[in-house]
């Protein structure tokens, strides 16, 4: 009987703290369910109508239609082509290098490794707009350094239209990409790396490990959920990479640097007088949320194995 | 329990103010004016501006969207003869500036939002075809009286109505799009045997005798047909029609031609020859920088706007970076004759926003502009030519002190060829028309690469 005061004191004091932990996340309570979760339905919703820009019509459902038109459609097809490629080159490629990065600097001294740091995290903090511009000079076809570069020591014959040409434009961009994507996993592995149990390092060493063994038995096991991290975040810029092509090819030349989400914008947007684009681009979008959230869940399970 | 339904109620308002806030509109009528002030002013009130501003005619502010249509692209160019609308009806202008990489986008999204603006500057191929034809636009035929239509330039009128008699776009201004050639560089490549510089004209014939000499002389590409994107495409048109005296579309617009043997042999012939170069790096905007650079010797995306400021660098009127003589040129043509340019009609067209004043309103701002003692100053702005002979007793057959306009408007626009971007799917038509010519670029077959593509632009045209 004594206790019964209490337990309501500190129920009291419990939804107190509820009430004020849920009033603090209310803001980006607001923006989560305006900007991301309403749309996301509306997203769903649209994808399975025959919606267009200029309604002239009402819209109609068509259920599937869109979905089925997606695997007939030829330029849908090989922009999925051309992300998959980008995911599959990019993901890893910055993974592995940003490790590789980061092992390697990890111990240098204060100022030496915030020097590092700034320079991989440059081109994060860069606007796109100026990356892709400079970016744009240097593989321009008739001016540019890498062209003048090549032909003036006598590589080339001839320079290469490296934006212009189907065989390299997807692999100038995956270029960018890369560099604007390993900052910031340089800068969370270094500090993984530097957060690593230095008693569990010196048992393995005591043990007789070998410096490789120590890595890939003690170092990378703790820093696995900087990875999974590393790898869902990579992989979700990677999918929708669409500035740079914005910005450099427009997806050409001839659709070899058309994205799914490059695709979308396109549909929607300049693709208005087609029947029902809007619910066409719509359908592209949840198609790759799908892919999306498969292979993240993908990678939190072999994450989670390992 | 009590917390969660104090939950679900925070949860709800959240959801709620998100949804109010979402919802907003701009353009949320303001109670019609009942009884609005007429449209357009007497015409001796134009000639002579009351200093005291005039009763707003039914809104106090309208929203004007420009593209960067010659100096209307410039903020202080427009500001100023805003401020003189302003200063003689009292209606505040906000205006906002596009740009044609993303410009469409913008008024895509704000019609779908319904956020668009009251007032809108560009061409018919947007106001007429594309956003008139599907029910955006305001008819302004009620603003044509006989005077005007005598006044008016027919071949610019008439892009402006639509088949039904549906006015969608008040011409102000208009140009002939052309090319250019680096004028030092013909002549040190022995090329400037081959154009006649009085009539500004050449022969199919001789712009490929040219383009062998330069490439002889410079032992690169001299000459791009770009196909980055849309931005420019009337100039890649232009020339493979010329070329060879091909079409575009059929007299009535209602269906693509470019599929014409003669557009085929131009398009192989580009590809074929050494010097051009199917560029899918470059669009228009590109091509015109590179050209300006000195790099490119001829420009196939030009226009007077270009030739009295070069891309736009304010380095001097018709000369390069490095001070080379730029001299524009017709398009060339198997006999030499002068080509079929096609042409820039630009105007205001007005949203329907289905608030009489706001209409109202714009609509004096389109007679201001258009058609009253101000048109030579909103159309000299432009740096492009008038569409009219005269407004409001207002002579506009020579606003210009530039003796390089008035030669251009001599030498150009008189061969101001069909105005044919009227046609319906003419937005899907540019992609294709690019993502063509990177195809033929590439290496396909011509045959096949028109065909696809032609195909794909007509059927967006039923």
């Amino acid at each position: 009987m004594a206790k019964q005061p209490q337990t309501k004191m500190s129920r009291a004091l419990q939804r107190r703290e509820n009430v004020a932990g849920y009033l603090f996340m209310l803001p980006s309570l607001i923006f989560f369910l305006g900007f991301v979760v309403v749309p996301m339905f509306i997203c769903i919703g649209y994808s399975m109508t025959d919606a267009t820009m200029h309604q002239k019509t009402a819209t109609s459902f068509v259920f599937f239609d869109n979905f089925i038109n997606l695997t007939k459609d030829q330029i849908f097809l090989k922009g999925l082509v051309n992300t998959f490629i980008i995911v599959i080159v990019s993901v890893p490629a910055v993974c592995a290098f940003s490790l590789w990065v980061s092992s390697a600097i990890y111990k240098l001294k204060g100022p030496v490794l915030s020097a590092f740091r700034c320079i991989f995290y440059l081109p994060v903090v860069t606007g796109s707009v100026a990356v892709t511009v400079v970016w744009k000079w240097m593989y321009d076809n008739y001016t540019g350094i890498l062209n003048t570069a090549l032909t003036t020591t006598g590589i080339l014959e001839k320079g290469i239209n490296w934006l212009g040409d189907e065989k390299t434009a997807l692999w100038c961009i995956i270029l960018i990409l890369f560099t604007t994507s390993v900052g910031q996993p340089i800068v969370l592995y270094v500090s993984a790396l530097g957060n690593v149990d230095q008693t569990l390092v010196e048992a393995a060493q005591v043990d007789g490990a070998t410096d490789l063994q120590v890595f890939w038995k003690v170092k990378w096991a703790q820093m696995m959920p900087t990875t999974l991290y590393i790898l869902v975040i990579t992989t979700i810029n990677s999918f929708q990479c669409f500035a740079l092509i914005q910005l450099l090819t427009q997806g050409g030349p001839n659709h070899a640097t058309d994205t799914v989400m490059y695709y979308i914008y396109w549909t929607a947007f300049k693709l208005t007088e087609q029947a029902g684009h809007f619910g066409y681009a719509n359908a592209m979008g949840v198609v790759l949320a799908i892919f999306i959230g498969l292979l993240s869940a993908l990678q939190f399970k072999l994450a989670k194995e390992k | 329990m009590k917390i969660k339904k104090l939950l679900a109620l925070l949860l709800a308002m959240v959801m709620t103010m998100a949804l109010v806030a979402c919802g907003g509109n701009q353009n949320d009528p303001a109670p019609s004016n009942p009884d609005p002030a007429p449209s357009t002013e007497p015409a001796e009130d134009n000639k002579t501006p009351d200093p005291a501003p005039a009763e707003p005619a039914g809104a106090s502010e309208i929203t004007l969207w420009v593209y960067p249509v010659g100096g209307w692209g410039e903020e202080a160019n427009v500001k100023a003869l805003t401020d003189a609308f302003t200063a003689e009806t009292g209606i505040a202008v906000k205006v906002d500036y596009l740009a044609y990489a993303d410009g469409d986008d913008k008024v895509n999204a704000a019609l779908s939002a319904g956020n668009a603006p009251d007032l809108i500057l560009e061409g018919p191929e947007r106001l007429v075809a594309n956003w008139g034809a599907n029910g955006h636009m305001v008819d302004l035929s009620d603003m044509l009286d006989d005077t005007d239509k005598s006044e008016l330039i027919e071949a610019a009128l008439t892009p402006c109505i639509n088949a039904e008699g549906k006015m969608y776009e008040y011409p102000m201004c208009m140009t002939a799009h052309c090319m250019a050639i680096n004028l030092d560089a013909f002549k040190a490549a022995g090329a400037d045997q081959y154009i006649d510089l009085t009539t500004r004209t050449w022969t199919t014939e001789n712009f490929f005798k040219a383009i062998d000499a330069l490439y002889s002389h410079f032992g690169q590409t001299v000459a791009a047909v770009y196909c980055a994107g849309q931005g420019g495409d009337q100039g890649t048109r232009a020339l493979v029609n010329n070329l060879y005296g091909g079409t575009y579309t059929n007299a009535d617009h209602t269906a693509y031609t470019w599929d014409d043997p003669k557009n085929v042999q131009a398009l192989t012939e580009l590809r074929d020859a050494q010097g051009i170069d199917y560029d899918a790096s470059l669009a228009g905007g590109d091509e015109i920088a590179k050209f300006y650079q000195g790099v490119l010797k001829m420009a196939f995306c030009w226009n007077s706007a270009q030739q009295i400021n070069p891309n736009s660098a304010g380095t001097g009127e018709g000369k390069t970076v490095t001070g080379e003589e730029i001299v524009y040129m017709n398009f060339p043509t198997p006999d030499g004759s002068p080509a079929e340019l096609c042409g820039g009609i630009w105007g205001f067209g007005i949203f329907d926003s289905k608030d009489q004043g706001r209409i109202d309103a714009s609509k004096q701002f389109i007679k201001f502009m258009c058609d009253s003692a101000h048109t030579a100053d909103a159309v000299s702005t432009s740096t492009f030519f008038a569409v009219r002979t005269a407004a409001e007793g207002t002579d506009l057959s020579a606003i210009f002190d530039s003796e390089l306009l008035n030669e251009y408007a001599g030498l150009m626009l008189p061969n101001l060829g069909d105005y044919y971007n009227v046609i319906k799917g003419w937005a899907a038509q540019r992609t294709e028309w690019w993502n063509m010519l990177q195809k033929i670029g590439a290496g396909e077959d011509v045959n096949a690469a028109v065909s696809t593509h032609m195909a794909a632009a007509n059927e967006a045209a039923k």
